[in-house]
C-alpha cells in the first residue's frame, strides 16, 4: 500500500507542468472560495448580531397574538401589561436555553428643540439589560463599533439624568443638537422660545441638551415629556438613521401614558436554537394562559433586512461556487485525460505485468487524491494569508443599507474549509474516475498496440 | 332653420348654467365664516367624543380664535387640563405645563379618534386650498355645491377634500377627506344649530362636526361646538412666549 501512494506521488512529478498547472487551478479556487464564504460568514455574523442584539430584535420575539402587524396602529390593544409581561418573564426564566430576557417599548412621536420638530421611532429599553446587551461578547467581537455611542455613553450611566434619552446621529443633526449632556458641564437649558429666524439660532439651539418629545397616549390625547441627550448613537440601517431615539422604558412609558410593552425578547445562548425553540416557547407561553406569538430572529417579518440581505448573499455565493466547482472539475479532467492518453502503453505494461484493473484504476486515484490534497493544502494557505493581509489593511467600506462604514474582514472558519474540501476532493476523484476508467477496462494488447500505433 | 334656433337656446342655457356656477374662493369664505373663520375674534368651547373599536373617549377645550391664530386650551379630563395648543397661521405649538419649551405639532396629526389637529381650529379653506367648484349634488335633502379642494402648503390639515356647500346658506354640509392618491380616509357632515352675531349679523355657526373613519364606520368622533361667541382678543394671547406663563 505504501509503494502505490509513493508510486502515485514519483508519478504526480513526472508532469510537473501539466500537474502544476491543474495543481494551481484547485488552489486557486479553494482560496477564492474559502475568501468568499469567509466574507459570507462575516457579513451573516454582523447583520445576525445587529438585527439580534442592536435592533433589539432578539434570538426570539414575543409579541402579543396579532401584535406584530398591529401595535403600531393599536397599541392599547395589541401590547402586553404588566401582569401578562411577569408570565412571560417567568416562563423564559424557566428555560434553561435562555440567557436573557429584555422589555421593550416601540413608538413614534416627535421631538422637538422649540424652533422644529422632527418625527421619531422610538424605543423604550430597560437601562440594566441595555448595558448587558452592549457588552455582550458576541456584540463586542462582531459588531463593537455600532454598539458604542458615537459621543456619550450607554443610559444606564445616567440614572440620576431625567428623561435620559439616546439620538441617532442623523435626529441630532436634523434637531441641531451637536452636543450632549456630558458636554454642556450643567448648564441650564434656555428658558422659553429661541428666536428661531435669529442669526445665533444654530448656536443657540446646540447650547443645551435638552429636546421634547410628543407623542399620543394610549388612551389617545397627546402628551409630551422632557428629554436630555446623553448620547448620540448610529443605528444599525442607514433607512433609520435620521429618526430613532432610544429611551428608557420607564421614561417613553411615562410619554405613552402606559404600563404596556410592544415587545419582549429572548436572547438564546446558542444562535442556532432560534429556530427550533420557537415554537416550544411559544406552546409553553399558551399552556401558561398567554395570547401570544413567538417569532425567531430570521423570520423575514421580524428581520427584513436580515433575511432579504442573507438571501442575495446566499445566491451570489451559490453562483460563483458552482462557477469555481466547474473551473476546478474541467482543469482535473483535462488533466488526466491528458495523463491517461500519454500513459496508455505504461498501463498496458503494468496489466501485462499482472496488475488488475482495479490496481491500475487505484493508482490514478491515489494520483488524484495526492495532488487535490497538496493543492487544497496550498490553497487554504494562500487564503488564510489573504484573508490576514485583508484583515490587517484595516479596510474600510460602506455596504448598502448599513449606516456609516465598515471594515471589511473575511472570517473563514474550520467548517467552511472542511466543506469545501469535503465537496472538491470527492469531485476531484469523481472527475478522475470518469477520465481513467474507460481506459484501464481495454485489453492489454489494445492498449500496447494503440500506444505503439 | 329650426335646428339652429334649438342650438342657439342651448348654447344660452349653458352659458346661463356657467353664470350661475360662483367662484369656489367665494363660496369657501362665506363656508369659513360659519366654521370660525372669521378676523375680528371669536371663543367657543368643544366637546370630543371619540369612539374607536368599541371604546368612548371624551375631552373639551375653550378655543379663542382670532383671524389665522387660534389658541386651544384642555379644560376635561382632568389630567389634561392646561395643556394648550397655539395656531400661529399653519404653525401648531403644543404647550404642557411642566415642559420646558413648546413642541412643534402638526395640523394633521391625530388629537383623538378620528380627529385632527386641524380640525377643532377655526377653518379657513379659502386661505389653505385651491378650490374648484366640480358639480352640484343633494347632500340631505340640500342642494349642494360640490368643491374638489387641494392643498396650497404641506403643512395644512388635509391633502385633499371633497367638499359640499348648501346653495342657500352658503354652509359646508359635508366634506370627503382624500390621501394624496385620492383615496377617502374619513368623512364628515356638519351641523349648524349654533347662530351669533359677527359685527352686527346674525350667522349660522357649527354646532357639530361629525367625522367617520372610511375604512372602519364603527369609528365616529363627534365634535361638538358649543356657546360661540363674537370676542376680541388681544395679539399677545397668540404669542407663543407668553402662552403657559
Amino acid at each position: 500500500m505504501k509503494d502505490a501512494w509513493r508510486l502515485a506521488l514519483r508519478n504526480l512529478a513526472r508532469n510537473r507542468r501539466r500537474n502544476l498547472a491543474t495543481g494551481v487551478a484547485i488552489a486557486f479556487g479553494f482560496a477564492g472560495m474559502m475568501l468568499l464564504g469567509g466574507y459570507a460568514i462575516r457579513i451573516e455574523s454582523f447583520l445576525r448580531t445587529n438585527a439580534v442584539y442592536l435592533q433589539r430584535v432578539g434570538h426570539l420575539a414575543i409579541y402579543k397574538e396579532g401584535g406584530l402587524e398591529k401595535a403600531s396602529t393599536k397599541p392599547a390593544k395589541y401590547g402586553l401589561d404588566a401582569a401578562e409581561q411577569a408570565r412571560v418573564a417567568e416562563v423564559l426564566a424557566a428555560e434553561p436555553e435562555v440567557e436573557l430576557t429584555a422589555r421593550y417599548l416601540r413608538g413614534v412621536g416627535l421631538a422637538g428643540n422649540g424652533c422644529k420638530s422632527v418625527p421619531f421611532t422610538a424605543l423604550g429599553v430597560e437601562p440594566e439589560v441595555e448595558a448587558r446587551l452592549l457588552g455582550h461578547p458576541e456584540v463586542q467581537r462582531v459588531s463593537p463599533e455600532l454598539a458604542r455611542p458615537v459621543r456619550g455613553k450607554p443610559l444606564a450611566e445616567y440614572p440620576a439624568v431625567d428623561g435620559a434619552v439616546a439620538l441617532s446621529t442623523g435626529l441630532a443633526r436634523l434637531l441641531g443638537k451637536s452636543r450632549i449632556h456630558d458636554e454642556i458641564a450643567g448648564a441650564a437649558p434656555e428658558a422659553g422660545l429661541p428666536d428661531c429666524a435669529a442669526p445665533d439660532a444654530t448656536a443657540r439651539l446646540a447650547a443645551d441638551a435638552n429636546v421634547q418629545l410628543a407623542g399620543l397616549t394610549y388612551g389617545g390625547s397627546l402628551s409630551a415629556i422632557d428629554g436630555e441627550i446623553v448620547n448620540v448613537f448610529r443605528t444599525p440601517l442607514a433607512e433609520t438613521e435620521d429618526g430613532t431615539l432610544v429611551a428608557t422604558l420607564e421614561g417613553l412609558q411615562r410619554l405613552y401614558e402606559t404600563d404596556q410593552v410592544t415587545y419582549m425578547a429572548a436572547f438564546l445562548k446558542d444562535d442556532g436554537r432560534a429556530k427550533a425553540l420557537a415554537p416550544v416557547l411559544e406552546r409553553r407561553l399558551r399552556e401558561a394562559g398567554l395570547a401570544v406569538s413567538v417569532y425567531p430572529f430570521d423570520d423575514e417579518r421580524i428581520s427584513p433586512y436580515y433575511v432579504g440581505s442573507m438571501g442575495m448573499i446566499g445566491s451570489i455565493v451559490l453562483f460563483i461556487g458552482v462557477l469555481v466547482t466547474a473551473v476546478v472539475s474541467l482543469s482535473m479532467l483535462n488533466a488526466m485525460t491528458l495523463t491517461v492518453l500519454e500513459r496508455t502503453r505504461e498501463i498496458g505494461m503494468f496489466r501485462a505485468l499482472g496488475f488488475t484493473r482495479r490496481q491500475m484504476l487505484g493508482l490514478f486515484l491515489r494520483e488524484a487524491t495526492a495532488l487535490t490534497v497538496l493543492a487544497l493544502g496550498a490553497g487554504a494557505l494562500l487564503g488564510g494569508a489573504v484573508a490576514a493581509a485583508v484583515n490587517a489593511a484595516n479596510i474600510r467600506f460602506k455596504p448598502p443599507g448599513i449606516s456609516g462604514d465598515m471594515q471589511l474582514l473575511i472570517t473563514p472558519t474550520a467548517g467552511l474549509c472542511l466543506t469545501l474540501v469535503a465537496i472538491l476532493l470527492p469531485l476531484s476523484l469523481l472527475v478522475t474516475l470518469r477520465a481513467v476508467r474507460r481506459r484501464t477496462r481495454e485489453r492489454v494488447v489494445t492498449l500496447l498496440t494503440e500506444a505503439a500505433a | 332653420m329650426k335646428r339652429h334656433i334649438l342650438s342657439l337656446i342651448g348654447l344660452l342655457m349653458v352659458s346661463a348654467a356657467h353664470a350661475e356656477t360662483p367662484d369656489a374662493t367665494e363660496l369657501l369664505r362665506a363656508s369659513d365664516r360659519s366654521r370660525g373663520g372669521i378676523a375680528s375674534g371669536i371663543t367657543w368651547q368643544i366637546d370630543l367624543q371619540a369612539v374607536e373599536d368599541g371604546e368612548t373617549s371624551t375631552r373639551a377645550y375653550l378655543v379663542k380664535a382670532k383671524g389665522n391664530d387660534a389658541l386651544a386650551e384642555a379644560t376635561a379630563p382632568p389630567r389634561n387640563k392646561g395643556e394648550v395648543m397655539l395656531f400661529n397661521d399653519r404653525t401648531i405649538w403644543f404647550v404642557k405645563p411642566g415642559l420646558r419649551k413648546p413642541v412643534s405639532i402638526s395640523a394633521r396629526q391625530r388629537l383623538s379618534g378620528e380627529a385632527a389637529n386641524g380640525d377643532i381650529a377655526s377653518t379657513n379653506y379659502a386661505r389653505d386650498y385651491d378650490g374648484a367648484v366640480v358639480g352640484e349634488e343633494t347632500v340631505n335633502g340640500q342642494p349642494a355645491w360640490k368643491l374638489e379642494l387641494k392643498a396650497k402648503a404641506k403643512n395644512v390639515t388635509y391633502d385633499r377634500i371633497r367638499y359640499w356647500i348648501s346653495k342657500d346658506r352658503r354652509l359646508g354640509v359635508k366634506a370627503e377627506f382624500l390621501t394624496v392618491s385620492g383615496d377617502v380616509f374619513k368623512i364628515a357632515t356638519f351641523d349648524y344649530g349654533n347662530r351669533m352675531t359677527v359685527d352686527g349679523v346674525e350667522l349660522d355657526f357649527v354646532s357639530r362636526m361629525t367625522i367617520t373613519d372610511a375604512s372602519q364606520p364603527s369609528d365616529i368622533t363627534t365634535i361638538t361646538f358649543r356657546e360661540p361667541k363674537a370676542e376680541s382678543h388681544p395679539a399677545s394671547l397668540f404669542n407663543i412666549n407668553n402662552v403657559g406663563r
